[in-house]
């Protein structure tokens, strides 16, 4: 095995082209290349036409971990042997961490009985795809369809966005259609994973970012429904909430409350539209954003902002972490949430805009991604 | 094949600080199939008949009788004998002198057994220990019996020494079970009851003889039906927890604290006996450690053991909760079962305290059990106390000793107090 020079993916020996990120791979003749699906990042792709999509091989099932408090044997009932700890489950607390710019976390939290919190990421040369869905926890089977479905969002932007005929306007439009695309391929897992008979079916949030990085300047792509959301933290300079909430609290907001009194009401939870059987209206809103100089992409779900809603809040919590790898950084936010109480599912994606100052030990290793519990 | 099922009733929440977890934890059995005949070794019966002199004609006549209808009940092939005991103990069936002390049954030994026993005569003492022995020695004689049962009938108090008694109850404990029956009132239940605990198996009086054929035919089928030769209830518990008590509550109360053997540093066994189709209930109290709030860990993994291996798992969870209301909850098994092991103690100490001429004691513990049985619906036990009491409060267990009681009924009550009733669902 060696690694994709594009993408870092693993590639199996003799593949001539990398199941990643479809670039081309070693030597290969004109004839031979001809003959062979061409999928190039770099090269541009017709407007909103996925020429290549992947699923994920089936989920490793893990091999049972020594007990988390006690180093113990884990029996199978999911009970350390020794110290009687139950052991997370693979679903209640799972790290991504597909590069050294591009990592997440999600976790149960404190307070909720499992994990509805979803995410799902994936990265190329220069551009990360951060997937967050957060399974309404009062429906069924919620956490199996949010995470079916953040894999399924993440899917189908694998592909590289369509670079448009050229115009900005003509970009947006097929990038909206695409971002689109991935919301209802979200919304379709969902539906998919919701038992036909269930009177409460399974129904997720979710907010995804497309971060296309160009040195240390990047264009965000962010798709929103419901109420998980993405920042933009720079370095240095005011940090901004890229999506706008499908909420209460948000139409509160929006006639003129204040965020404070808004975020605090009896309704402010309550969300105006989501994915799932019974949802009346799928398409996410699509915004682009340009910045310039370093900084963090943050795609979380309400867990965490919930303790940081404003963005500055939030930004201090960032850069209270730095500086670190990505992995670290969401690890030490969930970690901060659930001391703050943990009452919801906490979710944290994080892609770095420029250069990273910790650019050495920067792979995480499952043991420290699982130091939060 | 036999199959057991297990299922546990607790409030795993526990407050801020908390530590102790009771549960109850149900086991089912189905498919036994019949004593002997499963392929886990034969099956072994033997009936132990006192023969002793306070044995009347009448009495001796219905012991006969119900030996006989013992010896009706064991199924063909089983290994069996029979024991006259007084003084010491004869054994009245197969006559041999050596070798093995069985013989399988068929028609043939049925009848002779049947003849056997008909020629039995009264006389001399009462020497249990003697009794418990010479069924030891009969069961270790034919290797291939595994299974090991047998019943006792006594009509009166043990001669020997308390100590020779214990001894040999704890010769016999883990080598047979041993159901016990009293005939009259001049035997003693303390004593009864401590043969047939340790020996796994029921206690009760006839106070007829002429019951005494129906109860014998009664025990004896439910002997054969127990398919499943032996069991152990396996309990683990995390380090540094502390298991407080392990008792079967359901169909009788008994403690079985005590008879744990370790199995490793975190495990330990405690003996169930043989199992027909049946329901036990088992109490099974930890204390733990504390741990933060929001945290959860196993208190205690329960399984029913047969061979080595586990043919039933139940768990006993712990969750550290802020949420009073869910730590305040007790669950109703456990509250029910909570009530009726102290209805059996407040039974046993409110006579024994009555037997000592502690009148005021008496009322006290008679009048809580009374109070108690009305509380967890044991109609059984509140029909038996009244034989024994006037209550003129039942829920506030207000009552006043009888001036003139039956000594038989004083009898019943004792005997039956380890029975329970179970949860209304």
């Amino acid at each position: 095995m060696s690694a994709c020079p594009h993408c870092g993916e693993e590639i199996a020996t003799g593949a001539n082209f990398c199941e990643g990120c479809g670039a081309q791979l070693g030597d290969v003749s004109q004839e031979a290349a001809a003959t062979l699906p061409r999928v190039n990042a770099d090269v541009a792709v017709p407007v909103s036409t996925p020429t290549m999509r992947r699923t994920d091989p089936p989920d490793v099932v893990a091999t049972p971990r020594p007990c988390s408090e006690c180093g113990g044997v884990v029996s199978d009932d999911g009970y350390c042997d020794t110290c009687g700890a139950k052991a997370p489950s693979e679903r209640d607390h799972f790290v991504e961490a597909p590069s050294d710019w591009v990592a997440g976390v999600c976790d149960r939290g404190r307070a909720h009985p499992r994990n509805e919190d979803a995410m799902a990421l994936h990265c190329d040369a220069a551009r990360a795809v951060l997937v967050v869905c957060d399974g309404v926890s009062s429906s069924q089977d919620s956490d199996v369809a949010s995470l079916a479905g953040a894999k399924a969002a993440r899917d189908v932007l694998r592909t590289p966005l369509p670079t448009g005929i050229g115009t900005d306007a003509a970009r947006l439009a097929a990038v909206t259609k695409v971002l689109g695309e991935a919301a209802e391929a979200a919304d379709k897992a969902i539906e998919a994973n919701t038992a036909a008979e269930s009177a409460n079916p399974a129904s997720a949030t979710f907010t995804c970012a497309v971060v296309e990085v160009d040195g240390s300047s990047a264009i965000i792509w962010v798709a929103n429904i419901g109420d998980s959301r993405s920042y933009w933290v720079p370095d240095a300079g005011d940090a901004h909430q890229l999506t706008v909430d499908d909420s209460g609290a948000q139409l509160q907001i929006a006639a003129g409350v204040s965020r404070e009194v808004a975020e605090n009401s009896a309704d402010a939870h309550g969300i105006t539209k989501w994915l799932g059987r019974d949802s009346p209206d799928i398409v996410p809103t699509v915004t682009k954003h340009g910045v310039d100089g370093p900084g963090w992409v943050v795609v979380c779900s309400d867990g965490l902002w919930n303790y940081a809603s404003a963005a500055s809040a939030l930004a201090a919590q960032v850069h209270a972490h730095m500086p670190n790898p990505p992995g670290v950084i969401a690890d030490a936010l969930v970690a901060w949430a659930n001391a703050e109480g943990g009452r919801d599912n906490i979710t944290v994606a994080l892609a770095r805009v420029g250069a990273n100052v910790v650019r050495k030990n920067d792979s995480l290793t499952p043991q420290e991604a699982h130091t939060n519990g | 094949m036999a199959e057991f099922q297990a299922a546990v009733y607790q409030n795993e929440f526990l407050p801020d600080g908390g530590t102790d977890v009771n549960a109850i934890v149900t086991l089912t059995c189905t498919g036994a199939g019949v004593a002997g005949q499963t392929g886990s070794g034969a099956a072994g019966e033997i009936i132990i008949i006192d023969n002793s002199g306070s044995m009347g004609v009448a009495s001796m006549e219905a012991a006969k009788q119900a030996a006989q209808a013992a010896v009706a009940e064991i199924v063909d092939g089983t290994w069996f004998s029979v024991i006259a005991g007084n003084g010491a103990a004869f054994l009245a069936y197969p006559h041999v002198t050596a070798g093995p002390g069985m013989v399988q049954m068929s028609a043939s030994t049925r009848a002779e057994a049947t003849t056997a026993i008909s020629q039995l005569q009264s006389g001399g003492g009462t020497a249990i220990g003697t009794w418990l022995d010479l069924a030891g020695q009969l069961f270790t004689s034919v290797p291939e019996v595994t299974q090991r049962h047998a019943i006792l009938l006594t009509d009166g108090e043990n001669n020997e020494p308390r100590a020779v008694l214990t001894a040999a109850i704890g010769r016999a404990s883990g080598l047979f079970q041993c159901d016990c029956r009293g005939v009259g009132v001049e035997w003693k239940v303390s004593e009864i009851r401590r043969i047939a605990e340790a020996l796994l198996g029921s206690v009760d009086i006839i106070p007829n003889p002429s019951e005494m054929a129906a109860q014998f035919q009664a025990m004896m089928r439910a002997a054969m039906s127990r398919g499943v030769s032996d069991a152990q209830l396996r309990v683990w518990a995390p380090q540094g927890a502390q298991v407080q008590f392990v008792r079967q509550v359901s169909p009788t109360v008994e403690d079985l604290t005590t008879r744990r053997t370790t199995v490793n540093d975190l495990t330990g066994d405690y003996p169930t006996g043989a199992w027909s189709d049946e329901s036990r209930d088992y109490h099974v109290s930890v204390r733990l450690p504390a741990r933060a709030v929001g945290q959860e860990q196993l208190a205690a993994r329960v399984q029913l053991v047969i061979n080595g291996q586990a043919a039933a798992q139940g768990l006993v969870k712990a969750k550290w909760s802020n949420d009073s209301e869910l730590t305040t909850r007790i669950d109703q098994h456990v509250a029910h079962y909570t009530g009726q092991a102290e209805l059996a103690q407040v039974i046993q100490e409110g006579l024994a305290a009555k037997a000592a001429g502690d009148e005021a004691t008496a009322t006290t513990k008679l009048g809580r059990a009374v109070a108690l049985a009305a509380e967890t619906g044991n109609h059984e036990a509140t029909e038996k106390l009244k034989k024994v009491v006037d209550i003129s409060n039942e829920k506030d267990g207000t009552v006043r000793l009888k001036k003139s009681v039956e000594k038989a009924d004083e009898m019943a009550l004792d005997t039956a107090s380890t029975k329970t009733t179970r949860v209304k669902r």
